[in-house]
């Protein structure tokens, strides 16, 4: 091939690549398109569990932060010539490598577990990590967005294929299942002998934890992912069509609810007899439990997807862009602690007076409400 | 919000939403729709864009004729070029700009399909940052990933097929083909390695892009196809010359061929104008025809 020929194959190729480029940085730019995982944080006997960005279980000792964490839970498939595929967790476009973990791990008698978003939940010994067991054991489910909960002797978790899952926690055999009309996001709640999930199919599900036979269903105008909070036998969770809802725990009646401008995404927390709802729209209101009147609201001025943690009667809340307030629940007095600069999407995780925020740089914030003092953070990233 | 997101992404964004929900919850329907509506909206550029194009094509055969005559003076030849452009008001640019202008448009409507898509869990909550304080648009989300058996959240090897054969088509209709042997060589490239390219891309990418992508294709196709026809697709036919004895003959079912056994003829369908000038004429064809008779009896006598 002549000078000339070279030339004109490398003019060829400059434009293909220029067009790969302009694809790829218009792909680029739209956030969300992979997942990354927001995991919060689970603290028993010092140690703290979370899930980290790479797709490992990782355990602090918060005593020395000394760390120890699983292997990379496995991927389904990489599918997607640039790692872009939805299916991936974490990696490609922008994301750690690794499966996502969305779900808080769950500590239950001596084995920890986290649920994942190649549709597998995992159970560890707390001590070590060695594993216990895998659901399923063969293949994979839908992907696991919302987290896992235990209580009276059973694991139970909701998955984007629409099924609620009732496990043993000490085998991982499936004690029963119950399926809903579409994907489900949310982690469930359980009070008494009900377990409360919400579901894409814009209905809340009251079903009994002994079977998984339905109790009660209530229907609202928009999905429902958040993870319902449930007080004095009343049921608050948020919805997509704006609101959130005040549900009698035993029929589903509504007893009240209340417009935000965008969606409650978050679990709302009560302190006092006031339920403190984080919104989209940048706002937390403060709502009376008992009727759902407005007691005031706080203008954070950025989305607050992440549920609040409670410290010594002040209740913290960070905004997704990672600053940090808290508010006095006593005095309703609301100040800004920090600004981390960091995208926080994860449940905040409170022990021993010191919150833990999980923040999109692979780290692990931590802050005392009290004093306002930022402590050193801590690295979640793997040392191989 | 940047300018970007403020003017361009949220508007398409709701607008994709309110369709979407006005198409009974069907997204991939809102996406056809949408990029229906564009393009439509678009149609003044594009209509320039396939003008020129157009105009370049039907300069090409003066063109060569330049490059025949000042083909060793370069300057000469540009000189020429462009005072030829000039008096026929065509602006060589003129594509390139009008594609220009095309591509933030084209940009936005892709990257707010992928955002609506919301394929993961972060892209629904980045989404709520853009909705509009309209009821529906709250309540229609999430939005279904369900089309044809497709999971539009999902790479579709079949539409990545499509992305590229429609590309290919579009590009072929549209393809002006230089008088310069290696320019013409080059296109041929491009031809074939623009559409494998968004191919692949389209294996990577959720088919709600691929989606996108065949839908506009398709829709270009039609307007190339009315402004200047099927273009490139169109058959040509063979030049016929010296060293070769085939002819073109017109299929056409109102002239009557009264002999059947009619073998050994070439025919050559074709609706070129060149092809109609030589079309089938029996008093000139039948001195090639075969004709068995005879012709066994020629064969007979040679051996």
């Amino acid at each position: 091939m002549n000078l000339k020929g070279k030339w004109r194959v490398g003019r060829l190729v400059l434009l293909v690549i220029f067009i790969l480029a302009v694809s790829l940085v218009g792909l680029g730019c739209v956030k969300g398109l992979v997942p990354i995982g927001w995991s919060g944080g689970a603290v028993s006997d010092g140690t703290l569990f979370v899930g980290s960005k790479e797709g490992r279980l990782v355990a602090i000792n918060l005593d020395d932060e000394s760390r120890l964490w699983t292997e990379a839970l496995r991927q389904v498939s990489q599918s997607g010539l640039f790692g872009c595929s939805p299916m991936m967790g974490g990696g490609g476009c922008g994301g750690a490598a690794g499966v996502a973990i969305y779900g808080t791990p769950v500590i239950y008698g001596e084995l920890v577990y986290i649920a994942g978003y190649n549709g597998k939940i995992y159970a560890y010994n707390t001590e070590g990590l060695a594993l216990r067991w895998v659901y399923p054991r063969e293949n994979y489910l839908e992907p696991f967005v919302g987290g896992l909960i235990a209580a009276e002797g059973k694991l139970y978790i909701g998955g984007t294929d629409g099924i609620v899952y009732a496990l043993d926690p000490a085998t991982g055999d499936k004690l029963w299942e119950f399926q809903t009309g579409d994907k489900i996001w949310g982690t469930p709640a359980v009070h008494g002998d009900t377990l409360f999930i919400g579901s894409f199919d814009k209905k809340l599900y009251a079903l009994n934890t002994a079977d998984g036979r339905k109790k009660w269903e209530f229907t609202a105008e928009g999905s429902i992912i958040a993870t319902p909070l449930v007080y004095n036998d009343v049921v608050y969770i948020g919805s997509f069509d704006r609101n959130l809802y005040a549900l009698n725990a035993f029929d589903g009646s509504v007893k009240w609810k209340f417009t935000g401008e965008n969606w409650f995404w978050a679990e709302p927390v009560v302190v006092n007899d006031v339920i403190y709802a984080p919104c989209l729209d940048g706002n937390v209101y403060a709502l009376k439990a008992a009727n759902g009147a407005k007691v005031t609201e706080y203008d954070l001025d950025s989305p607050v997807s992440s549920r609040p943690a409670i410290v010594n009667g002040s209740i913290i809340f960070t905004t997704r862009k990672g600053v940090i307030y808290s508010l006095d629940a006593g005095t309703g007095e609301i100040g800004q602690l920090a600004d981390f600069e960091q995208d926080v999407d994860g449940p905040l995780t409170a022990y021993e007076g010191i919150v833990y925020i999980h923040t999109q740089d692979l780290s692990l914030q931590r802050i005392n409400p009290v004093s306002g003092a930022i402590l050193r953070s801590v690295s979640l990233k793997s040392q191989n | 919000m940047n300018a970007w997101e403020l003017i361009i992404q949220q508007p398409v964004i709701n607008v994709l939403i309110v369709m979407s929900h006005s198409l009974a919850g069907n997204f991939g329907l809102a996406i056809i729709a949408l990029t229906i509506v564009v393009n439509v909206c678009m149609f003044p550029l594009t209509l320039r864009q396939i003008r020129s194009s157009k105009a370049m094509q039907d300069m090409q055969p003066k063109i060569a004729e330049l490059q025949k005559k000042y083909g060793k003076d370069k300057q000469k030849l540009a000189q020429e070029q462009m005072r030829m452009y000039k008096e026929s008001g065509v602006k060589p640019a003129g594509c390139f700009i009008t594609m220009i202008i095309q591509m933030p448009v084209w940009i936005a409507l892709y990257q707010s399909i992928m955002l609506a898509l919301a394929v993961a869990p972060e892209g629904l909550l980045n989404l709520s940052k853009y909705l509009y304080q309209w009821p529906t648009v709250y309540s229609a989300l999430p939005l279904s990933r369900e089309f044809l058996l497709l999971d539009l959240a999902q790479p579709n090897f079949i539409l990545a097929i499509l992305v590229g054969a429609t590309m290919w088509m579009q590009q072929k209709m549209s393809m002006t083909t230089p008088a310069d042997a290696k320019q013409a060589q080059q296109s041929q490239m491009m031809l074939w390695m623009m559409p494998m390219m968004f191919a692949l891309l389209a294996l990577s990418f959720p088919s709600g892009l691929s989606l996108y992508w065949v839908a506009n294709s398709i829709v270009r196709v039609v307007f190339q196809y009315r402004v200047t026809g099927w273009g490139g697709l169109r058959r040509r036919a063979p030049v016929a010359t010296g060293d070769s004895e085939k002819r073109p003959v017109r299929f056409d079912a109102s002239e009557e061929i009264k002999s059947t056994d009619d073998v050994g003829a070439d025919i050559v369908i074709s609706d070129s104008d060149s092809a109609r000038k030589d079309a089938y004429q029996p008093s000139r064809l039948n001195k090639t025809r075969y004709q068995p008779g005879r012709d066994r009896a020629q064969r007979r006598r040679k051996k």
